[in-house]
């Protein structure tokens, strides 16, 4: 892989292109490192899409609730430790209500994992989809993500109910480029 | 002025307008709010405790030409004091945050909040750079939102009131209050629409 190739990784800008056809024109997110290729390539490529940064996963969700009463289909892009800190808003605002949002989770704690905080959740994050009733799908390859991505949004906004695309770090961060930040 | 007596006066000042948005935090807000006068466009949290804030900032960066209120108590912004710096940092002029501040968590038995113990909303508010005042009394109260209503915000009004011990609550069903509101807001819900087929 050459560095233009590093700059933008093609599962990073197959989320891009998903979350567009989706006809997703909002992102709100709290960053972290694989995510931060998509942020990059949103800014430079999709000037239609605006993102806003939140302080906390728990906030994001209820501004992306509040885009989408005001007719705007929304994007929550996170980390899976950060599903933890969106309980509340998934389970009491977005799926009594029928709020759909699409919702991307950069995945940690799978394999190639290091950091031994960030495992628990990461592991748990299907089983918590699962439990609390939101339907989950993971981006097998590069190749295929914009696709995925591209249904997921399409299947919540057209049920009106949160969905989840997992971003799992065997596709962020292959081997071939592993960082440890 | 108790929180009741004080939504009456919001509603009557701004409730005339079938348009425009009051986004209620959950428990006695919501359930003043409806006291005071249920309408389409009033939005019924019934969880998402501190998200009353940031529904209102999505809703008002999605719709510029709206003007866009929050009904918030003290204890839900607490839980969710990020949401000012979001605020201040996006900045929507059309966004109206009013705290009632009865320093306590009515709802739940009037636990004390930080605020009966010096936390001042204000000067948070005002630390993230927003536009934000105290008021105490019908008068004052009645003053901000007139200038809230037509000056550039956001707009942070902290009302400090009373309990008002409500006894009516709001309808239960969310999905009701959402299309419901969408409705009168002028973005109704596709699913609500009917379409042609093909
Ligand atoms: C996450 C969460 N924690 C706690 C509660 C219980 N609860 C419901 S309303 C409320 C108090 C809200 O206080 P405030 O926002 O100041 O409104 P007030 O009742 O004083 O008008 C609490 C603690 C809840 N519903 N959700
Ligand atoms: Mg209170």
């Amino acid at each position: 892989m050459n560095s233009a190739d590093t700059a933008s990784p093609q599962w990073a800008a197959g989320v891009c292109a998903g979350v567009h056809a989706a006809g997703s024109r909002h992102v709100v997110y709290v960053p972290d490192n694989p995510l931060s290729h998509v942020l990059r390539i949103l800014a430079d490529r999709y000037p239609d899409i605006q993102t806003t940064l939140a302080t906390r996963e728990e906030e994001a969700f209820g501004i992306a609730a509040g885009l989408y009463l005001g007719g705007v289909r929304p994007t929550v892009m996170l980390q899976s430790s950060g599903l933890g800190n969106a309980l509340n808003a998934l389970t009491s605002l977005l799926l009594p209500y029928q709020i759909p949002v699409l919702i991307l989770i950069s995945l940690r704690g799978d394999a190639g994992e290091w950091n031994a905080a960030q495992v628990p959740m990461g592991r748990a994050a299907r089983a918590i989809c699962d439990a609390i009733g939101v339907t989950h799908t993971t981006a097998e390859s590069p190749e295929t993500t914009a696709e995925t991505v591209h249904l997921v949004g399409r299947t919540a906004f057209g049920t009106r109910m949160p969905g989840v695309c997992l971003l799992p770090r065997r596709l962020t961060v292959p081997l071939a480029t592993e960082v440890t930040k | 002025m108790n929180r009741l007596d004080a939504t009456r006066q919001l509603v009557a000042a701004i409730g005339h307008d079938p348009g425009t948005p009051i986004i209620a935090s959950l428990g006695h807000p919501a359930y003043d709010l409806f006291a005071a006068g249920d309408r389409p466009a009033n939005f019924y949290t019934w969880g998402s405790m501190g998200l009353a804030s940031s529904i209102g900032l999505g809703l008002a960066l999605a719709r510029p030409a709206l003007r866009v209120f929050v009904v918030d108590g003290d204890g839900s912004l607490l839980m969710n004091l990020g949401s000012l710096a979001t605020m201040g940092w996006t900045r929507p002029e059309n966004l109206v945050l009013i705290v009632w501040d009865n320093e306590g968590y009515g709802t739940t038995g009037g636990q004390e909040t930080a605020t009966a113990h010096g936390a001042d909303l204000e000067a948070a508010a005002r630390a993230m750079g927003l536009s934000a005042l105290t008021v105490r009394v019908e008068k004052e109260f009645g003053a901000a939102i007139a200038r809230a209503r037509t000056t550039p915000g956001p707009w942070v009004i902290v009302a400090k009131v009373r309990e008002s011990g409500p006894d009516t609550k709001p309808p239960l069903d969310c999905v009701f209050i959402k299309q419901r509101f969408m409705a009168a807001i002028g973005t109704p819900e596709g699913a609500t629409r009917g379409a042609s087929i093909g």
